[in-house]
């Protein structure tokens, strides 16, 4: 009864996803956390929430969890609307950052605690627990206690007790942040082959970029409480829709400069605006997308004189920081053998396509 | 923190006033296997005649049973109280929860004898005075406001965490209380009810105004005792309670923690 | 996330349900309204009732009683004997108590735990059972005088006046002082005393310009709590003064239980209460100064 079927379940109307959110707000008094979040999501994907510490997006896992009443706003699973429903009735998944088993009951008994809630009959619970048990790869530790395991074994049975109620989403809130780093890239992939055998839908919770573009199908990228941008990694990367979006994924260059009659002075280049757009813009180019020497393939790019300022060999990448008509540059080269690299002083000439300039009005 | 030597004029100094603060406690072990009727020291002799007198005064041991029954009560009802006060005040959070939290805990700030004058007064009134009833009222209003300072500061540091996610994992807000938020609180418990029971067993100036011919509780028996004699069966009475407050000490300490619970 | 995040997000507060809330509540709210309100309350208008010569009541009103403490000798006597002799205890006490509350500040582990045994062991001990102690060890014929004969020493008079009482109350007082003293150490960075140290302050100077002035505000709140103590307490006067030190307290008692004029005994309890909000002005008046 308080089981949705992960499979089965009615197929959603055209243009909303397996879990649709629609103007989701959450004020407290006057601090606006969660900003008007519209949101869909198809099943079967695993999405990050990304952004940077007090972004809204934990606030929204635990409004969709039901853990945070919404002050405004639907959430709708499946073509179920779960807006007015319990947190304990929404069959929905959450793994904690703080992992936050049952300290007094055994792994095992933290387990079963949602199929006990579902009254699951025993023989069924004792085989789903086994099964969930030994998909995390703890079989043998079923009758320890949470303070007896390391925290990645500890992430571990926080995932399995989530997952064993068969939930309609898992929710997972910074689960790897209390890991080292080299556990958290193993917990990284465990809990990637995990979604994607079971096919569930998972929201992911980080403030970590490369956690959320290495593992997830889909990034949202939230800043003061907004939505910035849902896209794949590779969109979020090449497209980006807002200058926030374009410096927080990777690294990049940021010029202010004014438009004008379509286009934009930087560093005496005219770099062409879209249309319409007058006024203070941003102009952004990644540094490792600038080259010292033009495109073979005679794309169209622009390109300038400047002068090496600094030069730093960091291993696998050598950065410069060239100075070309009062701009400073940071580029970024990818090292070679017997490359030497450029020495403080040396001339050189910056190019980059036209493609990877990207121009945004100014912040209101 | 990195350890500092600790001076030798501090250690003989403190040495010195730890003696002191133990000294009366320390005495008492001695003089209850005294072989004298009086107070003497140091004893003729050794026996343990005074602790076989202990059972053999039928006010004493009345009066054990009448603070034994007492403390039990006291301490039961303490719980069922203060957990759902402390419940309140720390997870529901009403507007005013401060407030309240000072109101609840008052009754520690008003010196016992008045506290003890205040109901010897209304008590007699209701006839109350002289009553298990009496005692019993006049002792939770004392070992209540404990029970909400331990079981309040227990529960906020308890990790909301672990009851979202009972609540995720389907558990209405009742099963979380029981199966999660309480088992969790065991050591909180158990030291609220060391000292609930030991302050209601140890109280003697309320039960002095509560107190009528017909009952009278085990500290107001010796306290009478003492006034009018000093033999040693009080001693070994004394011994006997020293040993309970120790355990409930040891309680405290492997539960709630000595610091945690009584430096603030 | 944790570090910066705003709490809100961290720890949101649940939606409130009053009626749970208001359920939860109610015992203790009535015990609290029954067991201390309304009894404290009454005390205040009990003080303001007449009294006949027998002790009982008329039923109507007077102030006979605050009267009788405001003008008659023995009262004020009374008053002001007991405001001295606390604060003569107070001190004693701090004296007492800030070496042991200095050597558990600085111990750490096993022996700090010890410690904390031996001071909050007799904190729990029935007042009785302490006083019932100091009898033994004040007594003519008690430990300390006997140990005194034996070394061929004149004995002294040591119970059933002003000095048993201040011995007896001294020591029943000092866990609270030196938990008391314990909480406001935590101010005393042990980094700042071996500053002091570096800079050339020896360690007599160190204790009175560093760790003394640090460490005052726990003084003034031990201070308090101990002369609030003092005041109000009468068993261990009552044993140990052996009805030859009159007190406040020791005379609310006798006035409620033994003259039976609860009349007076309510307006010297009130009395005591006064006493307390002048301390208590005292205190926060000495906080502010200090911080």
């Amino acid at each position: 009864m308080l089981h949705v079927p992960v499979t089965g379940s009615s197929e959603s109307a055209a243009g909303e996803g397996f879990l649709s959110v629609r103007g989701l707000n959450k004020r407290y008094g006057d601090f606006i956390a969660v900003d008007n979040l519209d949101l869909d999501l198809p099943k079967g994907e695993l999405v990050a929430f990304l952004g940077p510490s007090g972004c809204g997006k934990t606030t929204s896992l635990r409004m969709i969890a039901g853990l945070v009443p919404a002050t405004s706003g639907r959430i709708v699973v499946g073509g179920r609307d779960l807006t007015t429903v319990e947190p304990y009735r929404r069959d929905m998944g959450l793994v904690f950052q703080s992992y936050a088993l049952f300290p007094h009951m055994s792994i095992a008994e933290n387990v079963a605690f949602g199929l006990k809630m579902r009254k699951v009959g025993r023989a069924e619970t004792e085989q789903r627990v086994r099964e969930a048990i030994s998909m995390v790869r703890l079989t043998g530790k079923e009758s320890h206690r949470p303070a007896q395991l390391s925290g990645g074994q500890q992430q571990r049975v926080a995932l399995a007790r989530a997952l064993v109620i068969r939930p309609s989403i898992l929710l997972l809130d910074e689960p790897l942040s209390n890991l080292d780093a080299k556990l958290r890239d193993e917990m990284r992939n465990e809990i990637r082959d995990i979604q994607q055998r079971l096919g569930i839908t998972a929201i992911f919770v980080t403030h970590d970029q490369a956690e959320a573009l290495t593992m997830c199908d889909k990034v949202a990228v939230m800043n003061a409480g907004r939505l910035e941008q849902l896209g794949t990694p590779v969109e979020l990367y090449e497209k980006p829709q807002s200058p926030f979006v374009a410096s927080f994924i990777g690294r990049t260059n940021r010029f202010a400069a004014v438009a004008k009659n379509g286009a934009a002075e930087l560093a005496g280049l005219s770099i062409p605006t879209p249309a319409g757009m007058t006024g203070k813009v941003e102009v952004m180019i990644r540094p490792h997308r600038i080259t010292l020497s033009a495109p073979a393939d005679g794309a169209p790019c622009h390109a300038v004189e400047g002068v090496v300022t600094r030069s730093i060999f960091a291993g696998d990448i050598l950065q410069y920081e060239v100075v070309a008509h009062g701009a400073t540059f940071l580029v970024e080269q990818g090292t070679a053998a017997h490359e030497r690299p450029l020495e403080q002083g040396s001339p050189v000439r910056l190019h980059w396509l036209m493609s990877d300039t990207y121009v945004f009005g100014a912040a209101a | 923190m990195e350890d500092r030597p600790i001076s030798l004029t501090l250690r003989i100094v403190a040495g010195i006033m730890l003696l002191f603060l133990l000294a009366p406690v320390l005495i008492v072990v001695p003089i209850s296997f005294s072989a004298d009727t009086y107070m003497a020291f140091p004893p003729s002799g050794w026996s343990v005649k005074w602790y076989v007198a202990i059972f053999q005064d039928p006010k004493m041991i009345n009066a054990f049973w009448v603070s034994l029954a007492l403390a039990v009560l006291t301490t039961v009802l303490s719980l069922a109280i203060g957990l759902p006060a402390a419940y309140v005040l720390v997870r529901l959070r009403p507007r005013g929860s401060e407030a309240m939290a000072s109101f609840f805990t008052a009754p520690l700030l008003l010196p016992s004898i008045v506290l003890g004058l205040a109901l010897l007064v209304v008590f007699a009134t209701f006839g109350l005075l002289g009553t298990f009833q009496g005692f019993l009222a006049a002792h939770l209003v004392i070992t209540l406001p404990y029970a909400v300072r331990v079981l309040s500061t227990a529960l906020s540091t308890l990790p909301r965490a672990v009851e979202e996610a009972a609540t995720t994992l389907g558990a209405p807000p009742l099963s979380v209380f029981f199966r999660v938020t309480l088992p969790m609180m065991r050591n909180a418990i158990v030291a609220t009810s060391a000292l609930a029971f030991l302050v209601s067993f140890d109280e003697v100036v309320l039960s002095l105004f509560m107190s009528g011919p017909r009952i009278s509780t085990l500290p107001v028996e010796m306290y009478h005792h003492v006034e009018n004699e000093a033999d040693p069966m009080v001693a070994a009475i004394s011994v006997l309670l020293i040993v309970l407050t120790f355990a409930v000490v040891v309680v405290v300490d492997r539960t709630a923690g000595l610091s945690r619970t009584f430096v603030k | 996330m944790t570090a910066i995040a705003p709490t809100l997000e961290a720890a949101p507060a649940r939606r409130v349900k009053i009626p749970l809330a208001v359920i939860l509540l109610i015992p203790i709210t009535l015990i609290n309204l029954i067991g201390f309100v309304a009894p404290v309350i009454n005390l205040l208008s009990f003080s303001f009732r007449e009294v006949q010569a027998t002790g009982a009541m008329t039923g109507g009103s007077s102030i006979a009683s605050w009267v009788a403490i405001v003008t008659d000798p023995f009262y004020i006597e009374l008053l002001v004997n007991s405001i001295l002799t606390s604060l003569l205890i107070v001190v004693l006490t701090l004296v007492c108590s800030f070496p042991i509350a200095l050597l558990l500040h600085r111990t750490t582990g096993f022996a700090r735990t010890v410690l904390l045994f031996v001071v909050i062991t007799p904190l729990l001990t029935s007042a009785v059972v302490r006083t019932y102690g100091w009898i033994a060890l004040l007594l003519d014929g008690g430990v300390i005088n006997s140990l005194l004969s034996l070394a061929g020493l004149p004995t002294l008079k040591l119970i059933f006046n002003s000095t048993g009482v201040v011995i007896g109350l001294t020591e029943i007082l000092m866990p609270y002082m030196i938990l008391s003293l314990l909480a406001g150490f935590r101010r005393l960075d042990p980094r700042v005393e071996e500053a002091a140290l570096t800079l050339g302050a020896n360690p007599f100077q160190t204790f009175w310009r560093i760790i003394v002035p640090l460490t005052l505000p726990g003084v003034a709140l031990g201070s308090l709590l101990c002369f609030v103590l003092a005041v109000s307490s009468f068993i261990t006067p009552k044993l140990l003064g052996g009805g030859r030190v009159f007190l406040l307290a020791t005379e609310i008692y006798d006035q409620a239980m033994v003259t039976l004029n609860w009349p007076l005994a309510s307006t010297l309890a009130i009395m005591i209460l006064i006493v307390f909000g002048g301390a208590l002005f005292l205190y926060l008046r000495a906080l502010r100064a200090i911080a």
